[in-house]
């Protein structure tokens, strides 16, 4: 293969230019819709933001302040220019990088978001792969025994995981297993009375306790990190589940299939080397929505569980109106979002070669 | 495949292994505190206006002077070691404590002091009012307090007050002594340090701050050499952890020591349990009802005095209330000069349709009512809502944040509580009971009579303006209460039900963690200390 192109490239070098220009063109196309989506998010954002009734003055000076301070800090908040001035000044400080400051934190939405994020993808990567793991194989088992009992189960769990609420779900698990049973701990990312031992360079406390060596802290924030992955995985493994096991069917009813059959190749083959083949595409591109929507959907794990993640600090900015925290946050759900599609569109070019 | 599965299991087992029974207790020489922080949004003294927050900079800063919460008005000797007062009841004179370190290493002198009460005047931030309502000004301050020589400040007031009220001011969580060096070496565009001082500590106090990441926690660490003696707690924990049941959950399991937002049922569940008790704070302010007088129904004294009776005192107090306030229907707080423990009214259906009929509503009238939508605030107003009904008064009960529309004077019926840090009568009944200019224009929308556009009856706003400067006790005492029956009988905008207790569960163990009436409670008195026999636990 690698030959042939390599014929084909040497010998068609107009051809290769003008696939050149193409690409070029998609790649700008890309880069445009990506900026325009950003835009679009940040707009939104901060005009919904507006519309929200709490008062950013108010939950920064307190309800008894007087006039004359609440006045004063009104203008230090630039809440007295038109609102198309004070988008204006925030979109240029995005552009220079600059994301302002936390009226809730006092730091920088960027420092804050450094600091959060790690326990997100923590928390987000694990429940996807529990959710692939463990997803996947059920989906195709499934479809593999359709109408059999098997296929009931599956589908009856993955119903289950597809129409529990989380919040409910994870409440029932810390109260089983928390208060009645004290099998796993509480909530946060390690007890809180092992917090400030490890400064760590990363804010991921696995990692950090890792380089540090402090195995305790270490067997500590998996020990945190199991229940609350695992129900999100739950979630995960249900949407999962659904999407192969219909992929699978899908490929399972083709032509192919009954010719690989009549060829007198094995059920396992078949299932795995043939049918699972041509799905991958597809599962990468539902993995992938899993993933970002974990990212951004782990708003009330995050609160059940206490974990002090990414949605944790949008909602608490929201509540009280930091809405340069808020807009950070969503710029940068925004921009995994696009990362995580962009890198599996990449992906793809790997695994079909149609796409190339 | 089986044996696969079984490797499974056992991995799930082997990770959950080391834990099984390993329920974690707080550690004997640290303390958990668990809250929600979300209010907390900055540790400067002089600028923060919030209960949790003034709770962290009560432990990181010492104060000129110390109010113990079993004799809340009777002034101590802290960073000031005594004081005197002049014949004329101006001038005070404070000797400065010596030998004592801010946590930089800075020794703390009366120029340190000075150039607290200094800034918090001159950056004119909510606190502020703490000094600036006794009449000092960006412009007088320098003139008024000064420091004399390293261990003398003199403070000079523009008119004689109440001596007491100027010492309880300097006990007051704003008055709390910055490390003048140190922020004026992080002072950025005349800001006194301002922008540094947010995240940091720069005081005096048992406790240093170590860490703290908004909304989620905070820790600080005894100081070994403070002047008081080194505290037993090591180091103290504050957990963000908004959810009642969560809290309760964790204490009961001995995770937390210390539970501060609790939902009335799961502070009756836990003082069922027996391992925990209820610490009842009470605290200078109430839960009340403002009608807006410049409706034209609700400014009838009729109608107002209607809405006493609407209201289910009693029912109230044996439920949602039982933990977060105390009936009392007169202004002043229970243990303040003045106070009486007269509640003439009750929940009175018939009475509250006699008094609409003689105003003219026999057939009542339909109301937007705001209310907080959190415990207790909104089941207050469920009731009241329900209570109104039955005569007649349609109120269309809305949740939300609405104080915007409370101190622009935009509303009909509003509900909340309302809590003040000074320990004597004239912080709240300036709020409540003096509003010097009724106009819109006005805008003193930091008091509540002024909120409400109610033309407090002049006789009343002068006896308070009176008690604030007379200087002898005896007189105040009598002034008080006249004031208060005054109150009482002027059928108010602001109808006041309960006194608001602050409540938190506290593990049986934790000693010496008392509740500050002027949100100043302390870390640095608390021991913990076994379990005693009778709390259940013997089977471990």
């Amino acid at each position: 293969m690698s030959m042939s192109q390599t014929t084909e490239t040497s010998t068609a070098s107009p051809a290769r230019s003008s696939r050149f220009l193409a690409g070029g063109r998609k790649v700008a196309t890309s880069f445009a819709v990506i900026l325009t989506t950003l835009f679009g998010l940040l707009v939104i954002t901060f005009v919904v933001g507006r519309l929200v009734p709490a008062d950013p003055v108010i939950s920064v000076i307190g309800d008894q302040a007087d006039q004359a301070t609440y006045d004063r800090v009104y203008k230090e908040m630039g809440l007295d220019q038109p609102l198309y001035v004070q988008f204006g000044s925030y979109l240029s400080d995005v552009v220079r990088l600059d994301l302002g400051q936390s009226t809730l934190t006092k730091q920088p939405v960027a420092s804050d978001l450094a600091r959060v994020v790690p326990a997100t993808i923590e928390l987000a990567t694990l429940a996807t792969l529990i959710g692939a793991c463990f997803g996947i194989p059920l989906g195709v088992v499934a479809a593999v025994n359709r109408g059999t009992w098997i296929d009931h189960v599956a589908r009856v769990v993955g119903l289950l995981g597809y129409s529990t609420p989380i919040f409910w779900l994870g409440t029932i698990v810390i109260l089983i297993f928390y208060a009645h049973l004290g099998l796993i701990p509480p909530g946060g990312r390690i007890y809180i009375y092992n917090e400030g031992i490890i400064d760590g360079p990363t804010d991921s406390i696995i990692v950090d306790s890792l380089i540090a060596g402090n195995f305790e802290i270490f067997w500590s924030a998996i020990h945190h990190l199991l229940a609350p992955a695992i129900i999100l995985g739950y979630a995960a493994m249900a949407y999962l589940s659904r999407m192969s096991r219909s992929f699978m069917l899908e490929q399972l009813r083709q032509e192919y299939i009954l010719t690989a059959r009549a060829k007198g190749l094995g059920k396992r083959p078949i299932i795995w080397r043939h049918a699972f083949r041509n799905i991958r595409v597809q599962l990468l591109t539902v993995v992938a929505l899993a993933y970002c929507g974990l990212l951004d959907g782990t708003v009330l794990i995050e609160t059940v569980f206490a974990w002090p993640g990414l949605g944790q600090y949008l909602t608490s900015a929201l509540f009280v109106a930091d809405m340069n925290a808020v807009l950070g946050a969503v710029l940068l759900i925004g921009m995994i979002s696009i990362a995580i599609n962009l890198l599996s569109d990449i992906v793809y070019r790997f695994i079909d070669p149609r796409t190339r | 495949m089986m044996k696969r599965k079984l490797a499974a299991l056992a991995s799930v087992a082997i990770l959950l292994a080391p834990f099984d029974g390993a329920r974690a207790k707080t550690p004997d020489d640290q303390l958990v505190i668990a809250m929600s922080m979300s209010a907390i949004r900055g540790l400067d003294p002089q600028e923060l206006n919030q209960l949790e927050a003034a709770e962290v900079v009560a432990n990181l800063y010492d104060r000129l002077i110390e109010l113990s919460p079993d004799k809340i008005s009777e002034p101590k000797p802290s960073l000031a070691e005594s004081w005197t007062v002049s014949e004329d009841g101006r001038t005070f004179t404070f000797k400065i404590r010596s030998g004592v370190q801010f946590h930089s290493g800075n020794p703390l002198t009366a120029q340190d002091v000075e150039w607290t009460l200094h800034r918090l005047v001159k950056l004119g931030l909510a606190p502020s009012t703490d000094l600036r309502q006794w009449g000092f000004s960006a412009d007088n301050v320098d003139a008024l307090i000064r420091a004399t020589d390293e261990s003398t400040l003199v403070v000079e007031t523009p008119k004689v007050w109440n001596a007491n009220l100027i010492l309880y001011s300097l006990a007051s969580f704003s008055t709390s002594i910055v490390d003048s060096k140190l922020l004026q070496r992080h002072e950025k565009d005349g800001d006194w340090g301002r922008a540094y001082l947010q995240t940091a500590d720069a005081g005096s106090g048992p406790y240093r701050l170590k860490t703290w990441r908004a909304n989620q926690l905070l820790i600080a660490d005894a100081v070994p050499t403070y002047w008081r003696g080194e505290p037993a707690m090591r180091r103290v924990f504050l957990s963000h952890m908004p959810e009642s049941a969560a809290q309760r959950l964790q204490i009961d399991a001995g995770d937390i020591d210390i539970a501060a937002r609790l939902s009335y049922t799961d502070l009756r569940g836990l003082e069922a349990g027996g391992e925990i008790t209820v610490d009842k704070t009470p605290g200078f302010g109430f839960y009340y009802l403002a009608l807006n007088q410049k409706d034209e129904v609700l400014s009838n004294p009729k109608v107002r005095e209607a809405f006493r009776y609407l209201i289910d005192y009693d029912g109230l107090s044996a439920t949602v209330m039982r933990y977060y306030g105390i009936k009392q229907q007169s202004i002043i707080p229970a243990g303040l000069p003045g106070a009486i423990s007269e509640n003439p009214y009750k929940l009175d259906i018939e009475k509250a349709k006699q008094l609409l009929a003689e105003a003219g509503y026999p057939d009542g009238f339909s109301k937007v009512y705001y209310a907080t939508p959190v415990t207790p605030e909104y089941e207050v107003a469920q009731s009241l809502q329900a209570n109104a009904a039955k005569a007649g008064i349609r109120l269309d009960l809305q949740g939300g944040d609405h104080i915007g529309k409370f101190r622009g004077r935009d509303f009909e019926l509003f509900s909340a509580r309302s809590g003040e840090r000074l320990p004597d009568p004239h912080a709240v009944l300036q709020s409540y009971a003096t509003n010097a200019d009724n106009s819109d224009k006005a805008k003193l929308s930091g008091l509540l009579a002024w909120r409400s556009a109610w033309d407090v009856p002049k006789d009343i706003q002068e006896m308070v303006t009176a008690a604030a400067h007379e200087t002898d006790q005896a007189k105040r005492v009598e002034l008080y209460e006249r004031i208060n029956r005054a109150y009482l009988a002027s059928s108010p905008a602001l109808v006041t039900s309960f006194q608001r207790t602050d409540a938190k569960a506290v593990r049986k163990e934790v000693k010496g963690y008392v509740g500050h009436p002027t949100w100043l409670t302390r870390w640095d008195t608390v021991t913990k200390s076994a379990v005693p026999e009778s709390s259940g636990s013997e089977s471990q």
